[in-house]
């Protein structure tokens, strides 16, 4: 038979992985898809794209956040969980403790678009607004969990979030028939960074190269790596807010100082032009923060990094996580033309 | 039991065909309307080459590949099918030639071309298209990829009601899709049978202008419509294929149109909930929610209240993006 690339499982490995994934998360092993469109812009290379805006609740966050849900429920029934968020960590949190027939709480930044608000009460969870960005909301949920004898359910930084996005991984492994040239994704506080460093690591592909995107005004890892240090953001300014942190945790610090890391930043135009790009090429409506890794195709990155010799030439197959968000729609697709173009 | 069922399904995929398990997703906004139930969306957006197409035709590609050595693959299509053939003969290293009919967008051509397939353009509606393609696997000597009317693509779509089967706890309360030439219809219904779930009510839907199956319906008798008037020109087929008329004469086969305007809305509101940009065909399947067709089938008692999980087969399909559904919007509401 003429070579082909396998994009269907193999399947004993599914079938592993499919029974752990019933026991320990909520999430689907969505599909991998070529990308026409982005392959043809790389040339040789040909652009796969892991589409997690399929996801139950839109985005890749289901999987870390329902993997921690279901080892809290596992291990004690506790009286509620509590997760702030951007947003999609908080969807994930409501869906995940629904499905457990926990009571939740969802703690929200100011700057979070009312539709998401509106979709969590949907969920059944019950919706506070504290502070203007991540890291207030995030206090709050913090001090609710004490004086209410609530489960955090950390929206980025902690091991077993990590281990649920690492997931991912497992997924491309059994997907691919050989290990990928780069993986492109977006970095918020650094979680899904950290699960895909942990799968890597685990499935023996530890020596793929790791394109790391932010947005300029949401770029606290990328100050972080140009530091040699951790930085505390003044004020996030992207508006891209599901990136919202103003500084990254420590594991995705450490993880940083690999040389297979590349951080790269783009700025709020980038982001929108690749949404648009990817809703008439994919004819799917992701967040800016989405758009951030996309634009690292749609925008030139990619080929910037082979000619600085940062990125091989040519480029063994490329995965873009799609990391997808619900925060969108055609309406806050206009504002966000409007006020990005203005 | 139902890893076993999935393994088992899985193992047969990668022998049979280039498809991709799809998401099964609840949609909050849907069943939100219908009060009671859930609706679940089978995501064949997110198949390769963007809709359930590449069931039926990576199947019979698949199979014909199998058994001999064509010269090459020929498919008339509205655009879809066409996508899947070009993709599952790139798969295969096989030559493809794909007609198309005027009316499809000239991004379809474009995108085909970029499948490697060779791409021309023959008639106004699918009908045509498919006279040209037939007249040059005799000339060429070319094996002819049916868009919908041969058992192997219904074999090959069947497979959505198998993942169905592993991923759901229970059979459906209904299952919701959109008729164009009846392909689709014929592999869920072929499915339907497989897997015990023969009692389970479809609701086959379509728009006014390409409703062939439901003038089928009400004729009792195929019936070949003058022209396509609807703009979901992927339903764009005149007559219906006989397998499917065949199948609508089951109790449980339930036909309905819906305007041109309501299916727009329809893709408008699926955008704006559920952030996937599908073609005006598929929306016809999702005004059924969206403009009130199960809520006035349910007061007629044509289904069930309260109605068990819904299940919505989102086809997808790739001939649309934002200047396409701005040029819709300005004719449809003209």
């Amino acid at each position: 038979m003429a070579a082909r690339i396998l994009l269907s499982v193999k399947p004993f490995a599914f079938k592993k992985m499919l029974r752990t994934m019933s026991k320990h998360g909520f999430h689907v092993v969505t599909p991998l898809l070529e990308s026409l469109g982005m392959s043809k812009r790389l040339g040789t290379t040909t652009v796969y794209l892991k589409m997690e805006n399929s996801q139950p609740t839109g985005s890749f966050k289901i999987r870390g956040v329902g993997y921690m849900c279901q080892n809290i429920a596992n291990v004690s029934k506790p009286a509620g969980v509590i997760c702030s968020s951007g947003g999609n960590a908080g969807m994930a949190t409501a869906y995940a403790a629904r499905k457990l027939n926990l009571p939740a709480t969802i703690v929200l930044p100011s700057v979070t678009p009312n539709l998401v608000a509106q979709k969590l009460k949907d969920q059944g969870a019950t919706v506070k607004v504290a502070g203007k960005v991540w890291d207030d909301a995030n206090a709050e949920a913090l001090r609710l969990a004490e004086t209410e004898g609530l489960t955090v359910i950390h929206s980025f930084n902690h091991p077993l979030v990590w281990k649920g996005h690492a997931s991912i991984v497992h997924e491309l492994k059994a997907s691919l028939p050989s290990k990928p040239g780069a993986i492109v994704l977006t970095v918020g506080g650094g979680g899904l960074f950290c699960g895909v460093m942990e799968g890597l690591d685990e499935v023996g592909w530890a020596g793929v190269p790791v394109l790391c995107m932010e947005t300029v005004g949401a770029d606290c890892f990328n100050a972080a790596v140009k530091a040699g240090d951790l930085v505390t953001l003044p004020d996030i300014t992207s508006k891209a807010t599901s990136l919202g942190s103003k500084t990254a945790i420590q594991q995705a610090f450490e993880y940083s100082k690999r040389s297979t890391v590349i951080s790269e930043v783009v700025t709020d135009l980038q982001a929108l032009e690749a949404i648009e790009l990817f809703l008439d090429e994919e004819r799917v409506l992701v967040e800016m923060a989405c758009g951030a890794a996309l634009a690292a195709v749609y925008s030139g990155v990619i080929q910037r990094l082979q000619e600085e010799g940062r990125l091989p030439k040519p480029l063994g197959p490329l995965v873009m996580i799609v990391c997808g968000g619900g925060g969108i729609n055609r309406a806050l697709l206009q504002h966000l033309q409007t006020v990005i173009r203005k």
